[in-house]
């Protein structure tokens, strides 16, 4: 009977502490919503989902799932917005240079764009910047709950990079559109200057370009990519046909395309150059008899990809496939000024070959 | 004597076959040339680019398939016959998710190719000593006790196997992992076969030795000593030989399912339940099918299909018509 007793009470007591908790949680999810309600005011933003987004006028607080966008929010200057970021992110050895504060900003996204809720709520972000590929993510519901907005933004070519800058730019306040104006004005001109060239270029004269995305299990990057947009503005050919990125091909499907140049992307891309330079499987493809297979230069992100830098990439690209016809462009000195005029960082000349050899600094 | 005859040479044309078949279009007769130019001295008539393509790629690739195919096949029928039960294959044990792991492990620290095949090997080795270890009973080892430890191993590799890709870069390492689970022989070169071909022949061997005791071991343990046979001492050589062609055969390709499985019901159907004859016939049918797998894989389009999409596809709905048609009557 005391045992019953007991039980009892212990069963009495766990009932109030739940009640207590969950009155708990209701409070503070009405007082979360009331001070969203009505102390911030709103602007709306249209994403590139076509969706009404709402956001508090002044943006101080950032989530940002998007490894490569990060180092975007960096260079407008607003890197200390970030409060949510991915272990990718933070891990970009020039990322961490230039911004060493990313350290303490939780990594609230898993790889993948999947989120610790708890996490992202506990952040406080006054809105979430995401690369849209034509699905919501699966933790939307949740994040509507707690009334946090969601932000797609294109990711698919270089024109897709200047959207994402520019609307970036929109969401984060004035100061960062400025910035990202400025940048599209600077990448805007590099692509002027370098088409200027290479829309003369007969067919016959472009080189077929293969970008590797990955060493070990070797991936190559097709087109209806950024990858692909920066090869043709360089004038070159996207050796490989293959459709987006990262796709596994045979070798003896890259003897059957034979490509002039190979450009090596992704870490450690030294080793997975000597990888392919040392393969016999490789020897007779043209580019490695003709010694031009180079390593894609990194910075605060991989310039190939989604970057800031991507505006530099199509110099590069360009002098590499064709520096006969691009003598006069200096990327020693066109990165140097890049990084001075949008990163606030003066690169020394240890600091420029890190980047070429895309090892960290 | 003629189905002898067949499985005996049927894996060899197909390997000629797939010698001139491929993405690059090269002439049967150059292919015999070549093939003639390694052992004797003939004038080189043919581009080296092509001699490339022919011995560097397709010819490591074609023996790597052989060896892959008919390991995985011999090991399925030899664990199916020890564990005297049709649906166990070579990765009962966990080697298959342990040797995973220690792949996706070697991606994500940006390891060569060859540390990566050294990773998958360690690990599937050690996933099934562990297994071994934990179904010891009194110095024996029940087949209800390594399969429960097999599943126990597996479960736990496969646990680390998905943190693993829990933390990976989604736009360069996760799909890496991905692709190598899904298996391949695009990694193939003279170096890997050279190394890795003759692992899986040593683990051949030892179960082509063995093959007239695994008769008596499959009418259960208790059987099997009174007649005199060392059941623990002979599982584990069972055990050993499977696993280090398992383990090779995923560090050379990754994880290909279902051939362990589905190949020795085919070679049960085509030459009985005796395994002495039924063991040297998996390895006939194990090359030829991989060789036609893998041919399919790396010709059917320019992005390479994965290894193990194709062998479920195939095999999953050949191995249901198997049931159909001889439903309990495996043995």
């Amino acid at each position: 009977m005391r045992s019953d007793g007991h039980v009892d009470v212990l069963m009495t007591t766990c009932r109030i502490a739940v009640v207590i908790v969950l009155v708990g949680l209701g409070l503070s999810g009405a007082a979360a919503q009331s001070r969203s309600a009505s102390s911030v005011r709103i602007r709306t933003l249209t994403d590139i989902a076509g969706r009404t987004v709402a956001v508090p006028a002044t943006v101080t607080r950032v989530a940002d799932p998007w490894h490569a966008n990060n180092g975007m929010v960096l260079m407008m200057g607003a890197a200390d917005k970030i409060v949510a970021t991915t272990l990718q992110a933070k891990r970009q050895p020039w990322f961490r240079k230039l911004f060493p504060r990313i350290d303490r900003v939780p990594a609230a996204f898993d790889e993948s764009g999947d989120v610790n809720i708890e996490t992202l709520i506990s952040t406080r972000p006054d809105v979430v910047l995401m690369a849209y590929g034509g699905t919501m993510p699966k933790w939307m519901p949740a994040a509507d709950t707690y009334g946090i907005p969601v932000f797609m933004m294109p990711n698919t070519s270089l024109a897709d990079l200047k959207t994402t800058a520019r609307m970036t730019g929109e969401v984060l306040g004035h100061r960062e559109s400025a910035r990202a104006a400025e940048w599209i004005r600077y990448f805007d001109g590099n692509i002027r200057r370098v088409t200027a060239v290479t829309s003369t270029i007969p067919k016959s004269e472009r080189p077929k370009v293969l970008h590797t995305a990955t060493g070990t299990i070797l991936t190559i990057d097709g087109v209806k990519t950024v990858v692909d947009d920066w090869i043709t503005v360089a004038g070159g050919i996207n050796a490989a046909d293959v459709i987006s990125n990262a796709r596994p091909v045979t070798m003896e499907q890259i003897a059957a395309w034979n490509p002039d140049v190979i450009i090596v992307g992704t870490a450690p891309n030294e080793a997975n150059r000597q990888a392919i330079v040392s393969d016999p499987r490789w020897t007779h493809i043209k580019a490695i008899r003709t010694g031009r297979v180079y390593v894609n230069p990194t910075g605060v992100y991989l310039w190939d990809r989604h970057s800031a830098e991507a505006a530099l990439q199509v110099l590069w690209a360009a002098k590499t496939l064709h520096p006969d016809r691009f003598k006069d462009l200096d990327i020693r000195q066109e990165t140097k000024a890049f990084y001075a005029k949008f990163f606030n960082h003066t690169l020394t000349d240890a600091e420029y070959e890190t980047i070429m050899r895309a090892t960290a600094p | 004597m003629t189905r002898r005859v067949v499985l005996v040479v049927a894996p060899f044309v197909l390997l000629y076959v797939s010698l001139f078949v491929g993405r690059f279009d090269i002439a049967p007769e150059d292919v015999a040339r070549m093939l003639a130019s390694l052992v004797v001295s003939i004038p080189h008539d043919w581009p080296e680019s092509v001699a490339t393509i022919v011995l560097q790629i397709r010819l490591p690739r074609a023996l790597m398939a052989m060896a892959v195919g008919a390991g995985l096949s011999i090991s399925g029928a030899a664990f199916q016959g020890m564990f005297r039960n049709p649906l166990v294959s070579t990765d009962v044990l966990g080697v298959s998710a342990a040797a995973g792991f220690g792949a996706a492990v070697a991606i994500l620290l940006d390891r060569s190719l060859l540390q990566l095949q050294a990773f998958a090997f360690i690990f599937g080795l050690l996933g099934v000593v562990i297994t071994y270890m934990l179904a010891r009973v009194y110095r024996t080892t029940p087949a209800l006790m390594l399969v429960l430890s097999g599943v126990i191993v597996a479960a736990f590799f496969g646990a680390l196997l998905s943190g693993a890709k829990f933390v990976a870069d989604p736009e360069a390492k996760l799909p890496a992992i991905t692709y190598w689970l899904l298996g391949s022989f695009n990694a193939s070169t003279v170096r890997s076969v050279v190394t890795i071909v003759p692992a899986i022949a040593v683990g051949v061997a030892g179960l082509l030795l063995v093959r007239w005791k695994l008769n008596l071991l499959s009418m259960g343990d208790d059987e099997a000593r009174a007649l005199g046979v060392r059941t623990e001492w002979l599982k584990g050589i069972v055990i050993a030989c499977a696993t280090l062609i398992t383990s090779a055969a995923v560090s050379a390709c990754g994880v290909v399912g279902w051939v362990g499985l589905v190949i020795p019901h085919v070679a049960r159907m085509l030459v009985g339940p005796d395994h002495r004859a039924l063991l040297p016939a998996t390895l006939s049918l194990g090359a030829s099918y991989m060789l036609v797998i893998d041919g399919l894989a790396r010709t059917a389009t320019a992005v390479e299909i994965p290894i193990g999409i194709l062998t479920a596809i195939i095999g999953a709905p050949f191995f249901a018509y198997l049931l159909r048609r001889t439903s309990a009557t495996w043995q």
